[in-house]
């Protein structure tokens, strides 16, 4: 089982992808409350909140994330640790890029170890890492008083850019080398923690963090499945390619 | 999550029901007793190591004490399977020793245990007159897991193993000249509510005792009144009945509880005798050792959760009550904690083995997580009937009262006595071929309503009529007795059992995968057991 760390980072999404896929989550949970009408008013009041969630990205994800997690006000935490596996099947598990599974077994094939580093909150983050099989994650928690969520969350509210810096944290007290370690995401407001690593690489990425990788001599990768370009590559050059690496994670360890 | 390293700023405290700084300094062990030196230099007696709470102890013995001088296992030998064989090829092999025996290996653990032959219902428990002389003046400990938990067996067979078998075990120990730790349950309070003390007088104990100088209830005389009983009763549904009826005449919800306590007072009033009590609670599914979610049979809480991922909506059980179980991994280390203390003469007489004192978990919350498991289970369901599994995953459970309940029963048997009658006046107009088969079913779904009420029935003394809290004073005193090592392998944390990630992530589930199997093995077997002949 994971050790689930409450150290928390930024989101890994930034913009309308963030706000999108946080609202369907907090949704999700909204509207399957244990009592009807409690339901429909946290749905409603979720779903009128988008437009303010939508104009405070622009502005700032960190205020944004903050105003965002007011929305779980008064929710039991029983229920959402017991929602946890329905959200995921529902709504989490399609939309995981078919080779995310494989990605990982290499990794700790080779003797990584393998750390999620995400904005979402703990009871939703806990079946994807058991999915995926990761060693730990770090991520949000969200602050209850006598089980019910009070819908802050739990400081320190950390910033896109406070990633490098939980990983440092991260790495220091696990005795591990941050040079000889990798990291993978999607977006630009996750280069500080790219950066922060030996082996940095673009996943799926948006336009502005390919064009950035481009520019670093990243390696650039795509997860998905669909990307027949040329120059798709299930990993990057330091895990070994081609179909012979994907053919070595057919077996789960 | 149990283990969250150091980077965690928080971890939940299940109590207050928020987050606390992880900094929270706890207590350290005074080091009065070293667990550690105890096992090193002392050989223990192990009996009931084939049980659920005895494989899971066994399992930590050999885990977390490398040191352990010597463990001889009692095993009781099979039809053409000896002792040694079932030790090999049953316990080694089953999911909670595997583990154990892949990180330390199977030579380790022959080099560190050894197997006896014998039965707790047999004279000096069943062990050879030549491996009774080469243990004696070597054991100084017998730990007795053995015993049978059904609830409501027929009295004779709940004698044989809880009472006299404990006749049996004290000659044993008297012979040995050993100390003894006897595993019981808190139930053998009895029907009451409150809090229940850990210093109550065992010997003529019975749960409406009005005080000391009340002799109503002797053992001697208890047991002569059983033995006339069964002489005179040969139906097995009668001694099942009787023993019940018995049971509840001087106050004890079961007869399990009832021959426990007998067991009980046999061991208090022997003379010299240097013993302790242990005393669980419901017994659970394990949090962290061997692996989260171990468990095994259908005993405790299981038929409650499988009837919940069944569907069952209605539950009768106190709104202000709260449901004393412990996972299996806390009983195995209190045993070994209470098992130091009595090696170390700082053992006291009964510890107490329960969560509620420290950490309640209110019955009406597991209420919501068996309606959360259900939602799941048939949300997700791709086989059955989809309108019952749209109902099973979309209708909330709920608390009710036992008159709401029986009230429920009223409605679905007369509603399903009309829908019987339905299906006899079309078999008369379509002909049995089309109608057997709704029939048939209908049948079944009776038999399986009418198993589910009696299976809630028998929990209805833990869940409505009493609500008990159980005072665990003495096992925290000898926690915090040992040393700061010890305490590291021998946790005894109720207090910090989160139990929503508990129940749903780690029972619901380890039921689900031990347990599911075998209860539809047992379903499919009561369906081919009807027929409907053809007529």
């Amino acid at each position: 089982m994971p050790r689930i760390l409450s150290a928390r980072t930024g989101p890994r999404r930034t913009g309308y992808a963030l706000v999108l896929g946080l609202v369907t989550t907090c949704a999700y949970y909204a509207r399957n409350d244990r009592f009807v009408f409690k339901s429909i008013n946290q749905f409603v009041k979720v779903l009128t909140s988008v437009p303010l969630f939508l104009g405070l990205d622009l502005y700032s994800p960190t205020l944004c994330n903050m105003f965002f997690f007011r929305a779980y006000r008064g929710m039991h935490r029983d229920r959402l640790v017991g929602l946890a596996d329905d959200l995921f099947e529902v709504t989490l598990k399609p939309s995981i890029y078919t080779h995310s599974e494989a990605l990982v077994r290499q990794t700790r094939k080779l003797g990584y170890r393998t750390v999620l580093v995400t904005g979402a909150l703990d009871f939703t983050v806990r079946p994807i890492a058991l999915h995926l099989g990761v060693d730990d994650v770090i991520c949000n928690r969200l602050e209850f008083k006598k089980h019910i969520a009070t819908g802050r969350v739990l400081a320190p509210l950390v910033a896109e850019t406070a990633k490098a810096t939980i990983i440092m944290a991260y790495a220091e007290l696990e005795n591990l080398d941050l040079n000889a370690c990798c990291a993978f995401s999607d977006s630009t407001s996750d280069i500080p923690m790219l950066t922060a690593t030996g082996n940095p690489v673009a996943t799926n990425p948006t336009r502005r963090l390919r064009r950035f990788a481009k520019g670093k001599q990243w390696p650039i990768i795509s997860l998905s499945g669909s990307d027949q370009a040329d120059d798709f590559n299930p990993f990057p050059p330091f895990l070994g390619s081609g179909p012979q690496a994907m053919e070595a994670t057919q077996t789960p360890i | 999550m149990s283990d969250e390293g150091q980077l965690s700023s928080w971890r939940f405290d299940p109590v207050q029901g928020q987050y606390v700084p992880t900094d929270t300094r706890r207590p350290r062990g005074t080091g009065e007793i070293s667990a550690i030196d105890q096992f090193r230099s002392k050989t223990i007696l192990l009996l009931g190591g084939t049980g659920f709470v005895g494989k899971v102890l066994l399992a930590m013995m050999l885990d977390r004490f490398p040191e352990l001088r010597h463990l001889i296992i009692q095993v009781r030998p099979k039809k053409n399977v000896s002792g040694e064989q079932r030790f090999l090829n049953e316990i080694l092999k089953s999911p909670p020793l595997q583990a154990i025996v892949e990180r330390i290996g199977v030579d380790s653990i022959r080099h560190r245990t050894s197997i006896v032959e014998g039965d707790l219902s047999a004279p000096m428990c069943g062990i050879r007159a030549e491996q009774l002389a080469a243990l004696t003046d070597t054991v100084d400990v017998v730990i007795n897991s053995a015993g049978l938990v059904e609830f409501d067996p027929p009295l004779n067979e709940s004698l044989i193993t809880n009472v006299y078998g404990i006749q049996n075990l004290i000659e044993l120990v008297q012979v040995l000249d050993a100390k003894l730790v006897h595993i019981s349950t808190c139930y053998v309070g009895g029907k009451k509510s409150g809090r229940i003390p850990e210093d109550t007088p065992i010997v003529g104990y019975y749960p409406g005792r009005e005080g000391p100088e009340d002799r109503r209830f002797d053992v001697t005389r208890e047991l002569e009144w059983c033995e006339q009983f069964i002489g005179e009763t040969e139906d097995k549904i009668l001694l099942r009945d009787g023993g019940m009826e018995r049971a509840e005449h001087w106050g004890w919800i079961n007869t399990y509880t009832y021959a426990k306590s007998m067991g009980e007072q046999l061991i208090a009033r022997t003379e010299g005798l240097k013993y302790c009590i242990v005393r669980p609670a419901i017994v659970e599914s394990s949090l962290a050792f061997p692996f989260p979610g171990w468990n095994e049979g259908m005993t405790t809480s299981a038929p409650l959760v499988l009837m919940g991922g069944e569907g069952v909506k209605a539950w009768p059980v106190r709104k202000d009550g709260s449901l004393e179980i412990i996972p299996v991994d806390l009983i195995a280390a209190g045993i070994l904690i209470a098992t130091a203390a009595v090696l170390a003469d700082r053992g006291e007489t009964v510890y107490h083995l329960a969560t509620a004192a420290d950490n309640p978990i209110m019955l009406p919350r597991l209420v919501g997580f068996l309606g959360t498991n259900s939602r799941y289970k048939h949300k997700h369901k791709t086989s059955g009937n989809k309108l019952a599994n749209v109902w099973k995953a979309y209708v909330e459970t709920e608390v009710v009262s036992v008159s709401q309940l029986a009230a429920s029963r009223k409605r679905v048997r007369w509603g399903l006595d009309l829908i019987q009658a339905t299906f006899n006046f079309l078999k008369v107009i379509l002909g049995s071929r089309i109608m057997n088969s709704y029939l048939r079913n209908l049948r079944i779904t009776r038999r399986q309503l009418r198993q589910q009420e009696q299976t809630l029935d028998k929990f209805l003394p833990f869940m409505v009529h009493n609500s008990f809290i159980f005072e665990t004073g003495n096992i925290r005193r000898a926690y915090n007795l040992l040393t700061p090592k010890d305490q590291e392998r021998l946790q005894w944390t109720p207090e910090d059992i989160d139990w929503a990630d508990y129940w749903v992530n780690i029972h619901t589930k380890g039921i689900e995968r031990w347990i599911r199997p075998m209860f539809a093995k047992q379903m499919k077997a009561l369906e081919q057991s009807i027929n409907i002949p053809v007529s």
